[in-house]
């Protein structure tokens, strides 16, 4: 198992945000995290990369702990937010979360987000949705092992959205594990296995085929409110 | 212009301030600080100089003329020998010294002279000038009152050529104050600068990216604290050739050891910005802490009002705070030439190399993974 996470347990004061969350991803699958806003999707994967500690359960990532260095030098951690440096040009910035993480392609992880030519463009001046491929291009610039992607096409236009998807589908043929939350039920589709996540806990597991077995429904979209429904 | 929508914004500012209760608290807490200090520090009167007084005259004037100090409001005398008093004027427990000669009365008899020998320590120009002037006018006094009754006897002519140990006779209160202020203007801009810019990093969101990144908390504040040193070091070069070649600071020692004075305040300025930006959420609570920690420890380093003036409790909180160290350490060196031989700078030194360890530390330490 990539990563292997079991009964993980977060309170935020009165707030439960996981409530007893189990999953196992192995090597090389691309797992998509679906729920809504406040489902415990972000807080999932930012207790996956040790960004918060957890109040109970266990987390495997990689064969070690999450926030050992070893651990991190090998996940890409892709933000919701396009987290960049706004005065620093678009290759400063590839560069620079290349060189933290030990090294990486940054002409292949510009031209993977399309954006050679942009390369010494400030990336304050780029768009809103260049600046989000800008992100992915630093997220996967060291050729990691593991990617933790969140919401990672929110502003990207449908062509782009496609292709990237087919990279992501490369890089998992390759080996690589990806972790993705979305609430576009296109991307779900394309993920190998789907999460239904709702108030800190997974609602249903499985395949978008057997998802929509599972509830009956034609569409991912139906099968996941009624399995929502159905859960409250 | 709608007066709705005019409220509509005023409404807005004041519900702001209501969920922000630390800028509120702040804007009601820092001058009541602020002005405190102002209080405390000018609440007494100008500490009276301190002036040594030998007394070797044969005749009857010298004595007069102590008599005459000792009242006097300008000074506050002790009875000192030669031999204690050149080390003191130099450790700064005296402001001057007075030498009368075994023939100061005599002189005055003969020749209408009063020529006795004044020492001043030269580095604050306002004890300087008290001194001279309540040596005058004891001098005036004290032959006034020796003088036969009856008048018809000229009045004697006071002879002071002070002998300076250190500065001089054009030393202006500009020296006194700039040279500590070429340190605090360095601390206090790049303190602004590392704090904003270390909270920009969390606001941005690139920090969470940082700590989910192989990076040891301590190679953040390390490499901050190293990027930041290298501007900061073309800063204090500018700073101080401005002050000394262009505004033309007096400056009795070694350059380059006011350099080094500067860059141990510019490492401290920076460290202390990275560890209080670990308490502040946005850019606009980084800032506040400047009339919170900046401002008063500016007030309390002795740069305006020297540290023994202060009142005793108020003395020892100056005394650990760092820029009180710095303001010593400028004022040592520029005032008075003193090198790295001098064990009180060495001191100056000590604590403010010490304390950017400190807060090179807190800052690692208080720099959490958890970012949100």
């Amino acid at each position: 198992m990539a990563v292997e996470a079991i009964d993980v347990r977060k309170r935020f004061g009165s707030l439960t945000a996981l409530d007893g969350v189990t999953l196992r991803v192995p090597g090389g699958q691309i797992y998509g995290l679906l729920g809504p806003n406040g489902a415990g999707k972000t807080t999932l994967i930012r207790a996956l990369i040790g960004l918060l500690t957890i109040d109970g359960g266990q987390i495997t990532v990689l064969g070690g702990r999450p926030a050992d260095s070893d651990v991190l030098a090998r996940t890409g951690y892709m933000t919701q937010a396009p987290a960049l440096y706004g005065d620093l040009t678009a290759e400063e910035n590839v560069r620079f979360f290349a060189a933290i993480h030990g090294g990486g392609d940054v002409d292949a992880a510009l031209r993977l987000v399309h954006l050679e030519d942009r390369r010494r463009s400030v990336t304050a001046t780029l768009s809103g949705g260049m600046q989000t491929r800008l992100s992915l291009a630093c997220t996967v610039v060291h050729a990691p092992s593991l990617l933790l992607l969140d919401e990672p096409t929110v502003g990207v236009d449908p062509q782009l959205r496609v292709e990237l998807w087919g990279r992501f589908r490369s890089m998992a043929a390759n080996g690589t594990t990806i972790i993705v939350s979305s609430h576009v039920m296109d991307e779900a589709e394309r993920c190998d296995r789907l999460g239904l996540m709702l108030g800190g806990r997974f609602l249903a597991e499985g395949s978008a085929d057997e998802l929509r077995r599972l509830a009956g429904s034609e569409r991912l979209e139906d099968a996941f409110l009624a399995l929502s429904q159905a859960a409250s | 212009m709608s007066g709705r929508r005019t409220l509509a914004i005023t409404g807005r500012v004041l519900a702001q301030f209501r969920h922000d209760h630390r800028t509120l608290a702040l804007l009601l807490v820092a001058p009541i600080v602020i002005l405190g200090l102002f209080a405390l520090l000018f609440q007494t009167d100008a500490r009276p100089a301190v002036l040594g007084v030998i007394d070797q005259d044969s005749g009857p004037l010298g004595a007069a003329m102590v008599q005459q100090l000792d009242a006097s409001d300008l000074v506050t005398t002790h009875t000192t020998t030669l031999d204690l008093a050149g080390p003191a004027l130099d450790a700064g427990d005296l402001d001057g010294y007075l030498l009368l000669p075994a023939d100061l009365s005599a002189t005055a008899l003969a020749s209408g002279r009063i020529a006795p020998e004044l020492h001043l320590r030269g580095t604050d120009p306002a004890a300087g000038a008290a001194i001279s002037r309540a040596v005058t006018t004891a001098a005036l006094a004290a032959a006034a009152g020796l003088a036969p009754s009856g008048g018809g006897a000229r009045l004697p002519q006071v002879d002071l050529a002070p002998i300076y140990l250190f500065g001089g006779a054009d030393l202006k209160v500009l020296d006194l104050l700039g040279g500590p202020f070429i340190g605090l203007i360095v601390f206090f801009l790049v303190y602004v600068v590392t704090s904003v810019s270390f909270l920009r990093e969390r606001t941005l969101g690139t920090l969470e990216r940082l700590m989910a990144s192989p990076l040891q908390r301590s190679e953040i504040v390390l490499g901050y604290a190293l990027g930041f040193t290298l501007v900061a070091l073309v800063q204090a070069a500018e700073v101080l050739v401005f002050s000394l070649w262009i505004i033309g600071l007096h400056n009795a020692g070694n350059v380059l050891l006011v350099f080094g004075i500067e860059v141990l305040l510019a490492i401290a300025a920076i460290n202390l910005g990275i560890f209080l930006s670990t308490f502040a959420r946005t850019e606009f609570q980084a800032v506040q802490f400047i009339p919170l920690v900046i401002v008063p420890q500016i007030l309390l380093s002795g740069v305006l009002v020297p540290v023994a003036n202060e009142p005793g409790w108020l003395q020892v909180v100056s005394n650990v705070l760092p820029l009180t160290y710095a303001v010593d350490a400028l004022r040592a060196v520029m005032l008075e030439g003193r090198t790295l031989a001098s064990g009180d700078l060495l001191l100056d030194l000590g604590v403010l190399a010490g304390f950017c360890a400190v807060v090179i530390v807190a800052a690692a330490a208080t720099l959490r993974r958890e970012v949100a």
